[in-house]
């Protein structure tokens, strides 16, 4: 039972669709499914789909709840579907995430029309990353399938995913920053303006971009609705030649990243690293929080020791690659507790969408229980030109209990590459400056040098 | 300026452009079906894939 006796409102992201709204009673997100959806949620309850889609671990699990928790007349049923740790948003994912999501979406979709069902949309939004792998949470996307239409999502679906994908993989950018502009997926006609000439030559390209972006310009709108039949093995052709286009499609792996060799490149010795990981074992070792946030993951190195202890790590960085790097790692091995994302702490996702609130910003999400920020404040001091004060409260919102943290002094020589160009920085920038800033907000529980480095790691815990 | 599609449903601009790729499709996965069948005819197939079996 929800017992919450008054209204809720909905989640401000969750207003679009009218066959229900997600809302949160008691700490945890329930799904009103209306009226107005009940044929399609007992089609898609009665035909097996649901059955073999979350047995596949394609489509987030719920169980009914009996109660009608908003007094809504337009209620059919609520539903509890398996909370998530961490939501995040197309715009935070590396290029493998986007890719393995839209092969998700279609695999969805592929089993859903076997089953006598079709997505009503296609957009990114409806995937989130759950146990290392994208998965279906939007219970409400299905409808029964009418052979005789197309695909009405077609157009999303390249929008949310292949675009982007293809800018990506030709011009081996970081172009999924560009879904924070456009949330609603790149158009067609700007997608064929920014892919390269080349691609003209690739058919799956020229049919799904070109010939989509000319068709569109060409067709006036009118009110008729759409009457042309279509077929199943069309869809299904359609289907198979969207996975054919976008299976292929790749950023270099071995191109050089700011960071993606920087353990295996750096002057820092192996050394440093072994007694860097013995002292944050130490620290980490009574340390029973539940989520984990790592920020400046990197390869993931002390992710993945975090991990050990099933906790849930939520592990961001700036640098994409680095963070696909870890993804098709997590993918490939056996740790599925570490969400990688590409987030920069300096310029964190903005709140977006309707109203501001319908895309959360990434501090509205990041609050976690224990924060680990290694090797990561000089670049922020020093690179980004942030006041040690300033970075001190960054990390008192982000941080509910404990807080581990890397201090990298003015004589390191990494410190000396980053300033080596530059006429000054925010002075003072020493340990004891560190310590007084951060004073405000923590308590010093632990303090270690690491062996042959001036480097210190703090474990401090919130006042 | 191109026309823009304000008052167009989202599917309805894909319906036309859904038609002329599936019947691009049409014509290659026949002939594509076809260049396997003689393929195999000679070639002792390999299994399929079964990851992506659904």
């Amino acid at each position: 039972m929800i017992n919450e006796p008054t209204a809720i409102q909905h989640h401000p992201a969750s207003f679009k669709d009218p066959s229900g709204f997600i809302f949160k009673a008691n700490g945890k997100f329930y799904r009103q499914i209306n009226r107005s959806y009940a044929e399609n949620y007992d089609l898609l309850m009665s035909s097996g789909l649901y059955k073999v889609l979350t047995e596949k671990k394609l489509l987030i699990p719920h169980t009914e709840v009996i109660d009608n928790a908003n007094q809504s007349p337009d209620w059919y049923k609520t539903i509890l579907p398996e909370q998530l740790p961490f939501i995040s948003y197309p715009y935070e994912w590396s290029f493998d995430e986007l890719k393995d999501a839209a092969m998700v979406t279609l695999r969805v979709l592929k089993i859903a029309v076997k089953h006598g069902m079709v997505l009503k949309d296609g957009t990114s939004f409806n995937i989130q990353f759950y146990e290392g792998r994208p998965v279906f949470i939007d219970t409400l996307s299905f409808e029964e399938y009418d052979e005789t239409k197309p695909w009405i999502a077609y157009r999303q679906f390249c929008e949310c995913f292949l675009f982007p994908l293809l800018i990506e993989h030709y011009h081996k950018i970081d172009a999924q920053k560009l879904l924070s502009v456009y949330l609603e997926g790149i158009p067609a006609s700007t997608t064929a303006k920014l892919l390269p000439f080349k691609s003209r030559f690739k058919l799956s390209t020229w049919l799904h971009v070109y010939l989509q972006a000319s068709v569109s310009a060409k067709n006036k709108p009118t009110s008729k609705p759409a009457t042309a039949s279509f077929s199943k093995t069309k869809l299904l052709n359609l289907i198979q030649s969207l996975q054919n286009a976008i299976k292929p499609l790749r950023v270099e792996t071995s191109l050089q990243s700011t960071w993606n060799n920087y353990y295996d490149e750096t002057i820092l010795s192996k050394n440093y690293l072994d007694e860097k990981e013995k002292i944050f074992r130490d620290f980490i070792s009574n340390i029973n929080d539940g989520r984990t946030m790592d920020v400046g993951c990197n390869d993931g190195y002390f992710s993945k020791i975090l991990a050990e202890k099933n906790r849930n790590i939520i592990a961001v960085d700036f640098d994409s690659q680095c963070v696909n790097k870890l993804y098709l790692d997590i993918k490939s091995g056996t740790t599925k507790n570490i969400l990688p994302f590409c987030i920069d702490l300096t310029n964190p996702s903005p709140a977006l969408g309707f109203n501001h609130l319908e895309r959360q910003s990434f501090a509205e999400r990041a609050k976690s229980d224990t924060v680990t920020a290694l090797a990561l404040i000089h670049h922020i001091v020093l690179s980004k030109n942030v006041p040690l004060a300033d970075v001190a409260r960054m990390f008192a919102e982000l941080t509910i209990n404990h807080l581990i943290i890397e201090f990298v002094p003015i004589t390191d020589e990494k410190s000396k590459q980053l300033i080596a160009n530059k006429a000054t920085y925010h002075k003072p920038y020493s340990p004891e400056a560190f310590e007084k800033n951060f004073s405000s907000y923590f308590e010093t529980e632990r303090k270690a040098i690491i062996p042959g480095t001036e480097r210190i790691l703090y474990r401090l815990k919130k006042r | 300026m191109k026309i823009f599609l304000l008052y167009i449903d989202p599917g309805s601009g894909s319906y036309l452009v859904q038609m002329i790729i599936a019947g691009i499709l049409a014509g290659l996965f026949y002939f594509k079906n076809l260049w396997m069948r003689i393929k195999s005819f000679f070639v002792k197939s390999k299994k399929e894939e079964n990851s992506e079996n659904d």
